[in-house]
């Protein structure tokens, strides 16, 4: 076997490879001997078919499965023994292939891009250290108080905060349009879910009242037909209801499902889940420096036919929502992303040696499940499921990484707090 | 012996078993004929179709088999063998001519 590999471009190499003519006649000899044990003809006894005849009818056959065979096991071995690592797969085109003549292929591919890793010793990456204060859990608390407001029936004028209760009919220069009309719809008045303008105008209305407002619809309202216009609405009331907050009590942990340990349960509950959201955000934070400062520092080559699969991936992701199907240049730079950082960590990985803990595992396993209600039901149910414990495994064995890169790399510690973390983290990934 | 008949001479070769070792020992081809083809006119179809030497032509009549269907009896019909021997260093491949 002769193999001969050129460098096409950066990446991308060919390999000529020749086999031999006598391997390869050998085996097709082999073959065909074999097949005249076999082979049915019209004119002959099962099993007495001439070679000669049988060579006739069925040497071409053989000879391009023999070739394929060939192939495919020549295939490694040429790579073994010229030391590559194809990523995806070869695109491979027999050049000769007759009797008597050697075997001779050329296989096109793309190698993986040696990789080398950076020096993270001047790295810098800053921990943000924050702690959750008992106003933040305060804050928190009055949103879930918010949640369960209660509505009770008054007789009086609708104020702002109010919720009334409304029929309302549009019309636009006496012409109804779509959307115009709905029936005991309850209306927030200052949540601002109507057109501007609309639930002002509601103030100061009681229960049976109506009235015919106008309303402008804003220049970049959604539909077409209506943006900019203005618009005569008859209204009527039916009720009106002010909110009450419920108290910051026992009753009120309980009905979150603290069963015992009443309102400072519920406090605690609440710190214990901003601190793991927090904690979440700041390896969150940390995970991306890190991989930031990987991809920047180590300059990669990345192979078409892996950043092809990678694009084919995420197009198939997002297909179900908008119809992306022919802009695949919109996902290039992040699937480039992706692959780029596959190829590094698993790099790191082989490098260092570092393996999935399976205690660490079980440990983000069951943090996981904290915030359900049946924690074990949960555990038991990733366990089960090799997809999703596949997942965990990935993101156990990302922080591995990243907990080696922080070994290495410069640690700034800096002080922040919750509100703002969270925020970053929320702009960071939209 | 106009051509148009010759070409019609020869309905088609015989692969069996025998055909092959015929072929393989003694330069021998055999062909199923026209039933009322003679000896001269096989030699030249054949000389004439593969451009071959033919040595010589022996012909026999096959008589053909008596099949029944459940109670009716029928007969194939009977028809003509020619074993053609050809001349040193000629051949005749079927696969490429058909």
């Amino acid at each position: 076997m002769q193999v001969s590999v050129e460098t096409t471009s950066g990446l991308g190499r060919r390999m000529t490879v020749q086999i031999p003519a006598e391997q390869m006649d050998q085996q097709v000899a082999s073959k065909l001997q074999q097949l005249t044990r076999s082979v049915r003809l019209d004119g002959f006894r099962p099993g007495k078919v001439p070679l000669s005849v049988v060579k006739k009818r069925y040497e071409s056959q053989v000879r391009q499965e023999t070739a394929a065979e060939l192939i495919a096991s020549t295939y490694e071995q040429a790579l073994q023994q010229e030391n590559l690592r194809p990523a995806g797969e070869p695109n491979i085109e027999q050049t000769r292939n007759q009797s008597g003549e050697e075997l001779e292929y050329v296989a096109t591919f793309e190698v993986y891009p040696e990789i080398e890793l950076p020096d993270l010793g001047d790295l810098k990456i800053e921990r943000p250290i924050a702690e959750v204060d008992e106003n933040e859990v305060e804050k928190m608390l009055e949103k879930l108080r918010r949640q369960r407001v209660t509505w009770t029936s008054v007789e009086r004028p609708a104020a702002e905060g109010d919720r009334v209760e409304i029929d309302f009919e549009g019309t636009i220069d006496g012409q109804p349009f779509s959307g115009n009309a709905a029936k005991n719809v309850p209306l927030e008045l200052g949540s601002g879910s109507m057109i501007p303008g609309f639930e002002e105008q509601l103030v100061g209305l009681s229960a049976g009242d109506s009235k015919t407002i106008e309303v402008t619809f804003p220049e970049d309202y959604g539909s077409a037909e209506v943006a900019g216009k203005t618009a005569k609405f008859d209204i009527t009331v039916h009720s009106v209801a002010e909110p009450t907050l419920p108290e910051l009590d026992d009753e009120f942990a309980r009905a979150f499902g603290v069963g015992d340990g009443g309102l400072e349960a519920l406090r605690e509950e609440v710190r214990k889940n901003m601190r793991r959201e927090l904690d979440a955000a700041i390896s969150n934070r940390i995970k991306s420096q890190v991989f930031d400062a990987l991809l920047e520092k180590a300059d990669l080559d990345v192979p078409t036919s892996l950043l092809d699969s990678e694009i084919d991936a995420l197009v198939k992701k997002d297909s179900a929502g908008a119809d992306a199907g022919d802009d695949r240049s919109r996902y290039e730079d992040e699937a480039r992303r992706r692959v780029s950082l596959g190829l590094l960590i698993s790099e790191i990985i082989q490098r260092n040696q570092l393996s999935i803990d399976p205690d660490r595992v079980r440990q983000k396993i069951e943090d996981m499940a904290q915030s359900y209600e049946n924690p074990e039901e949960v555990v038991q149910w990733y366990y089960s499921n090799q997809e999703m414990l596949g997942s965990v495994q990935t993101l156990v064995m990302e922080e591995t990484v990243v907990e080696w890169v922080m070994d290495q790399a410069q640690v700034e510690d800096k002080s922040t707090t919750f509100e703002e973390l969270l925020q970053q983290a929320a702009g960071g990934s939209a | 012996m106009n051509d148009e008949r010759l070409s019609k001479i020869l309905v088609g070769p015989v692969v069996s078993e025998k055909s092959t070792r015929a072929a393989d020992l003694n330069r021998q081809y055999v062909f199923k004929v026209l039933r009322d083809a003679s000896k001269p006119e096989v030699r030249k179809a054949v000389e004439k179709m593969f451009d071959v030497k033919v040595n010589s032509v022996q012909l026999l009549n096959v008589k053909g088999k008596v099949k029944r269907f459940g109670q009716s009896a029928g007969r194939r019909s009977d028809w003509k063998k020619a074993y053609v021997t050809l001349a040193e260093g000629s051949d005749i491949d079927f696969a490429s001519a058909e």
